[in-house]
């Protein structure tokens, strides 16, 4: 028989030793729990469709080491937090000291609130399921905590920029762990891009620990390099009458993943998944969603929009499970996937676990080309053959890119985007 | 303007259109009416370059040249406008930007500069009034949701905008109301002009009592049978398609 491989020893060791002893303690005793850890293989249900993209060689083992100046001189229109390969650069980072709202990195937490992360980081996630986070759980050499106090506001949304930068083989595992009191709100950015040519792995995990009423909006612009193998996860969790929004825009890459794993807690908690990937080229993009209705009267709403140029790949895999207890959910979830070329493979595949009586939940999944008809349409009017491509590429997901509640993100993922027509669609 | 001689066209593999002669000059409204199944909206597809359509043979020209070398949008540009029977939807694309860009596209070809989003909302509220559209139109998806009188009323209103040599109007009658189609007349007569010829395709003659037309073709079996003046339509009306030996199923009863 042959043996299963297994995630080289290499991974195992992180460098960094800055963090306060609790979170140290915790790395450490995760690390010796994946001795062995199975990497996945096609046999490996949720990884069937990627795990022949995932390459990750010895060399990428090594944590890249984080360049102290803020390589990014981004300007946002809010608050700022710049990461490089994982660790907080303070000097790039711009954020006001405000009443109920700690904003702090992992590094400098005291003793006491870093036990008291250390208990709860990895809590929102089935590790089952998101496999690597259990790597980040070894290895994160950094990270970002953000606590809200109850009925705290923070009144711009704050970007996360997640910089890796890859002038040689390496890793970097970012980290953000937000608790949103009773009734706070927040917009969280997370913008990940990277410089270099080396090859390296990204391995994220965000969790969000919502409690009664907190309204948190989410949002995740993918754009890293040809070089960056991307593996992340987000967690949340809801407790009673909270709200979280997500937005997560992303562009393909050599390998691509994300797991994004609800779980509606409490009576009434309301949650909005909307996503947008582009592939080209070679490119890769997989996202596992997963919505957890454990508590009555809760609401989801997802909608995930895959388009597939040339000879890349996209897949989808949406999951409902509706708890035996869960009555009076409302579970609605929408996939619907755009081929633009006979080259292109997108797959999809909505689950449903339904264990209570009383309950609303539909699905729907479509692939499908562009419509000739209204191709034809559009150029009968003189509208050049390449442009109405675009118009009606970009007619699929405008619907999605507009409910981007943050401008200036708009403004860069339709950047992207106009880069990806323009290389996607040439002029007759 | 127009010359077709001798136009065969097919679709997957079936001969519609068998020997179809016809000139159109500058200033000439002509309507062709036909049975079902005559090849009247086939006439209409290839002339606007619909690839769905194989020509076989013949030849058109617009103002001398060749038209059935044009790709779909080069033809557009050089004047050709067909009002579809069926408008298509598309959501995502907002009526005006599909306006805009169209009308831009156009100005762009004739070497105009393009207009800008506040100069083209007031021309497009404009000629929305002129079809009687609500302005609130301009902000929906492309035809989304809109009823058949809406849709052709559309179609005229892109015509307007883009003031095209000739306009091919193809069953713009179906589907309206008797008020309907009196918006979507004045529009189509308010397109008349001596540098401009319009094509009217249509199944009866009731929209001919609101746009007079000069001339009047009977297609039949893909070939025209029968011209004559305004008054053939009215024959047509009075004795139906058998009068000339055809059959037609909704014209026999």
């Amino acid at each position: 028989m042959k043996s299963v491989p297994t995630l080289s020893s290499a991974f195992l060791h992180p460098a960094g030793q800055s963090l306060p002893e609790p979170l140290l303690a915790l790395r450490k005793q995760r690390a010796s729990a994946l001795v062995d850890m199975p990497l996945p293989t096609r046999k490996t249900e949720n990884w069937k469709y990627s795990s022949k993209y995932l390459k990750l060689a010895d060399d990428m083992a090594i944590s890249l080491p984080a360049e102290g100046k803020g390589g990014n001189s981004l300007a946002v229109p809010g608050y700022k937090v710049v990461f490089n390969n994982g660790v907080m650069i303070p000097e790039a980072s711009e954020y006001p000291d405000l009443n109920g709202i700690i904003i702090q990195s992992f590094s400098d937490l005291d003793e006491d609130d870093a036990k008291a992360v250390s208990l709860q980081l990895g809590s929102t996630l089935d590790h089952d399921q998101a496999q690597f986070a259990r790597v980040n759980g070894a290895r994160f050499e950094d990270g970002l905590f953000i606590r809200l106090a109850p009925g705290a506001v923070l009144d711009q949304p704050l970007f996360v920029i997640h910089e890796t930068t890859a002038d040689a083989s390496g890793s970097a595992y970012p980290r953000i762990y937000v608790e949103a009191g009773a009734n706070s709100q927040m917009t969280l950015v997370e913008e990940y891009i990277s410089s270099g040519d080396a090859s390296a792995l990204v391995n994220t995990v965000t969790e969000f620990n919502l409690a009664d009423g907190a309204n948190i909006t989410s949002i995740r612009l993918n754009m890293e390099g040809e070089n960056v193998q991307h593996i992340g996860a987000t967690g949340v969790l809801q407790q009673r009458s909270s709200r979280f929004e997500s937005h997560c825009v992303g562009f393909g890459g050599p390998l691509r993943r994300h797991d994004l794993q609800v779980r509606l807690e409490g009576e009434g908690a309301e949650t909005k998944l909307n996503g947008v990937v582009v592939t080209q080229g070679k490119q890769h993009y997989d996202n596992h969603t997963s919505i957890d209705h454990v508590a009555a009267h809760c609401n989801s709403e997802e909608t995930y929009r895959n388009i597939a140029a040339d000879q890349s790949h996209a897949i989808f895999n949406g999951r409902i499970h509706i708890h035996q207890d869960a009555q009076k959910s409302n579970a609605d979830m929408n996939n619907k996937n755009l081929l633009l070329s006979n080259g292109a493979e997108i797959d999809t595949k909505p689950e449903l676990e339904i264990y209570a009586d009383d309950v609303k939940c539909a699905h729907g999944a479509t692939i499908g080309q562009l419509d000739e008809t209204s191709v034809f349409y559009l150029v009968s009017r003189g509208i050049g053959r390449r442009q109405a491509n675009v118009l009606l590429t970009m007619a699929f997901i405008n619907e999605l890119v507009q409910q981007i509640p943050v401008e200036a993100v708009r403004e860069t993922a339709q950047a992207r985007l106009n880069d990806f027509f323009e290389q996607t669609f040439q002029e007759a | 303007m127009l010359s077709i001689k001798n136009l065969h066209a097919s679709v997957e593999g079936k001969e519609i259109l068998k020997g179809i002669n016809l000139e159109i000059k500058a200033g000439e409204v002509h309507a062709i009416m036909g049975p079902n199944g005559s090849g009247k909206s086939t006439l209409s597809q290839v002339l606007a370059g619909n690839d769905a359509f194989e020509v076989t043979s013949g030849e058109v020209t617009l103002n001398g040249d060749n038209l059935l070398d044009l790709e779909t949008e080069e033809r557009a540009r050089e004047g050709i406008f067909l009002a579809f029977q069926y408008p298509v939807e598309i959501p995502g694309v907002s009526n005006l930007q599909f306006l805009r860009t169209a009308v831009n596209a156009m100005r762009k070809h004739r070497g105009e500069e393009e207009m800008n989003a506040a100069e083209f909302m007031k021309l497009a509220k404009e000629v929305s009034k002129q079809v009687d559209l609500d302005p609130a139109f301009l902000k929906r998806g492309v035809n989304e949701g809109f009823s058949g009188g809406e849709k052709k009323r559309n179609e005229i209103m892109q015509a307007l905008l883009l003031q095209p040599k000739l306009a091919i109007l193809d069953e713009t009658d179906s589907g309206l109301d008797i008020d309907a189609l009196k918006v979507v007349s004045d529009g189509v007569n308010a397109l008349r002009s001596e540098d401009r010829a319009i094509l009217m395709v249509t199944h009866y003659q009731r929209l001919l009592n609101h746009i007079v037309p000069d001339y009047v073709h009977v297609l039949a079996g893909g070939k025209i049978i029968k011209s004559g003046g305004r008054e053939l339509a009215l024959e047509l009306e009075e004795k139906g398609y058998g009068w000339l030996g055809i059959k037609d199923e909704d014209t026999s009863n």
